[in-house]
């Protein structure tokens, strides 16, 4: 991310943004990007209003327009009322609203935002969300979030990276859809007589069913997987009936966005642990040659060193016996 | 850049740093002001500036020491960078800021020049009191380039503070050492000004003083951005 502000130069490949290059045209750039840091720096000596004059400036926001544009933007995250206290008195969730107000001025056509909803309450974190949503008719926003559920609430479109390599681009319905191969139900059911394991045989479209846990009013919860496609959850309810098990609760378990996630990084994580176990390995084979080389090297050496001196003291003795 | 200056120069007066810095030193030039009137008799401007240049050695600091480092500290250094001002207005930025707050305190100083022309019944030694002036813009400038390129290596204020006082000093006392060391301090290329002739040398060398920290500090930041 700080790659694509222009904040640390890449090594290698390069950034484009609407057609600038953000090294070479770094001033046309960045003029189409609004960041909003993951920490929020701000100006704790400032107010909010001056903070974001500052960054108006700073962003090159023609004077004419810079008055409306600080109230458009104080306005479009609701910071008005305390617009005139040092941003030092403020909530965490005012903090994070001028931040966003520093990155929306001047209105970038592309957003770049760092984990926007950390450390905010409940009703802090959905004002946020919605903000974002009603900036993305407008913006290119690049969101970036642990938090999986709200990406899956917010974006259209998600990649994965581990690592720095790119592991996934998809939107996210479609990645929780590749994750899900088969149907699983979850059953809660009161069942004294523990017979539910042959009464599911019964029922030709279960593949497996499995206890999850047993609950304290003494009812168990299970999870039954069938084949794709198929919804057995009618029968399921008519053969347990029959047979007295009664039903508390039966609900369809569907693949979430964190699925997907961990399915992805797990498939790729075992190939580079292994390229990386190897590495660990050559270099150790390499430091052990070595080692081996300069001992090799510093025995030659003494053999050298004890040679040259018995040799000389040879002559020694040999000019000792000449006198 | 003057988005920058000017955000700078608001910040050191709402921080006490402004105030701390321009109280201090015109209480002690009061002091010195003082001292020389009626301790040793010497009613002349420039004089004064002796001291007051030796003072401004421990103060200058007060406004560097937190010019970048605090803004690396508090992340808002990558408010700056992703802004689409380069690295060389940023700088330039905060450099003027500095020079603007000193000067604003050399504005006051002047008091005491109007008090040494009442007394003397009109204007007297003016080339003198001008060139003294302008020696004083040239060693703050130096003084705030080095300070501005000390700040920019450390993350920490007090870390620039202390490293820019005793470098300072140290500039201050080796030409005592050896005449070698004339050309790097800036005290010392000063004290010609309040001689009343205008010495180009010393001109020189303090500009080309100044010019090198601000290329430093540039080069600093430059290069982190490639490094990180």
């Amino acid at each position: 991310m700080s790659i694509i502000t222009g904040f640390t130069e890449p090594t290698q490949g390069k950034v484009e943004i609407n057609g600038y290059n953000v090294s070479k045209k770094a001033k046309k750039a960045k003029r189409e990007i609004g960041y909003m840091p993951e920490t929020t720096p701000l100006y704790n000596e400032l107010t909010p209003k001056e903070f974001i004059q500052y960054m108006a400036e700073l962003k090159g926001v023609p004077r004419k327009t810079r008055k409306q544009e600080i109230e458009r933007v104080m306005q479009a995250v609701n910071i008005a009322d305390v617009k005139n206290r040092l941003i030092r008195n403020l909530s965490r969730g005012y903090k994070q609203r001028v931040s966003l107000a520093g990155a929306l001025v001047g209105n970038p056509k592309v957003l770049i935002l760092d984990e926007p909803t950390v450390g905010l309450d409940p009703k802090q974190v959905t004002q946020i969300r919605d903000l974002i949503k009603s900036l993305g008719k407008n913006h290119t926003v690049l969101l970036s979030s642990h938090i999986l559920s709200e990406v899956s609430q917010i974006c259209k479109k998600v990649i994965i990276i581990n690592k720095g390599k790119l592991i996934a681009v998809d939107s996210p319905k479609n990645l929780e859809n590749k994750t899900e191969k088969e149907n699983i139900l979850l059953v809660t059911v009161e069942d004294s007589e523990n017979k539910i394991e042959d009464v599911a045989k019964r029922i030709k479209d279960i593949n497996k069913i499995k206890l999850v846990k047993t609950l304290s009013d003494g009812t168990k919860q299970y999870s039954i997987s069938s084949k794709d496609d198929t919804d057995i959850r009618k029968e399921i309810f008519s053969t347990f009936a029959k047979n007295e098990i009664t039903i508390f609760e039966l609900k369809k378990a569907e693949a979430s966005l964190e699925d997907a996630f961990l399915d992805l990084i797990n498939n790729q994580q075992e190939e580079p642990e292994k390229t990386k176990e190897e590495i660990k390995q050559e270099k150790k084979e390499n430091k052990e040659k070595q080692k081996k080389e300069k001992q090799d090297k510093k025995a030659e050496k003494i053999k050298k060193n004890e040679e040259q001196k018995s040799k000389k003291t040879e002559k020694n003795k040999k000019k000792g016996g000449d006198k | 850049m003057w988005a920058i200056i000017k955000k700078e120069v608001k910040t050191y007066f709402f921080s006490p740093i402004g105030y701390v810095f321009i109280g201090s030193f015109l209480l002690m030039s009061s002091f010195f002001f003082y001292q020389y009137i009626f301790a040793y008799g010497y009613i002349e401007y420039s004089y004064l500036f002796y001291y007051t240049s030796e003072l401004l050695t421990f103060t200058v600091a007060l406004l560097t020491m937190g010019m970048f480092s605090s803004e690396r500290k508090n992340g808002t250094e990558t408010l700056l960078l992703t802004s689409p001002r380069s690295i060389i207005s940023i700088v330039m930025g905060k450099f003027l800021a500095a020079l603007i707050v000193i000067l604003i305190t050399e504005v006051f100083s002047l008091i005491y020049y109007v008090i040494i022309c009442i007394f003397a019944g009109g204007i007297t030694g003016l080339t003198v009191t001008l060139s003294t002036l302008l020696g004083f813009v040239l060693l703050t400038m130096s003084y705030i380039a080095f300070g501005m390129f000390i700040s920019s290596l450390t993350e920490n204020q007090i870390i620039a503070g202390v490293v820019t006082i005793i470098l300072l000093l140290a500039s201050w006392f080796l030409p005592d050492m050896s005449s070698a060391f004339n050309v790097i301090s800036p005290l010392y290329q000063f004290q010609k000004f309040p001689e009343g002739i205008f010495p180009i040398n010393e001109t020189i060398t303090l500009l080309t003083q100044t010019a090198l920290f601000i290329l430093l500090t540039i080069v600093v930041l430059q290069r982190r951005k490639n490094l990180k």
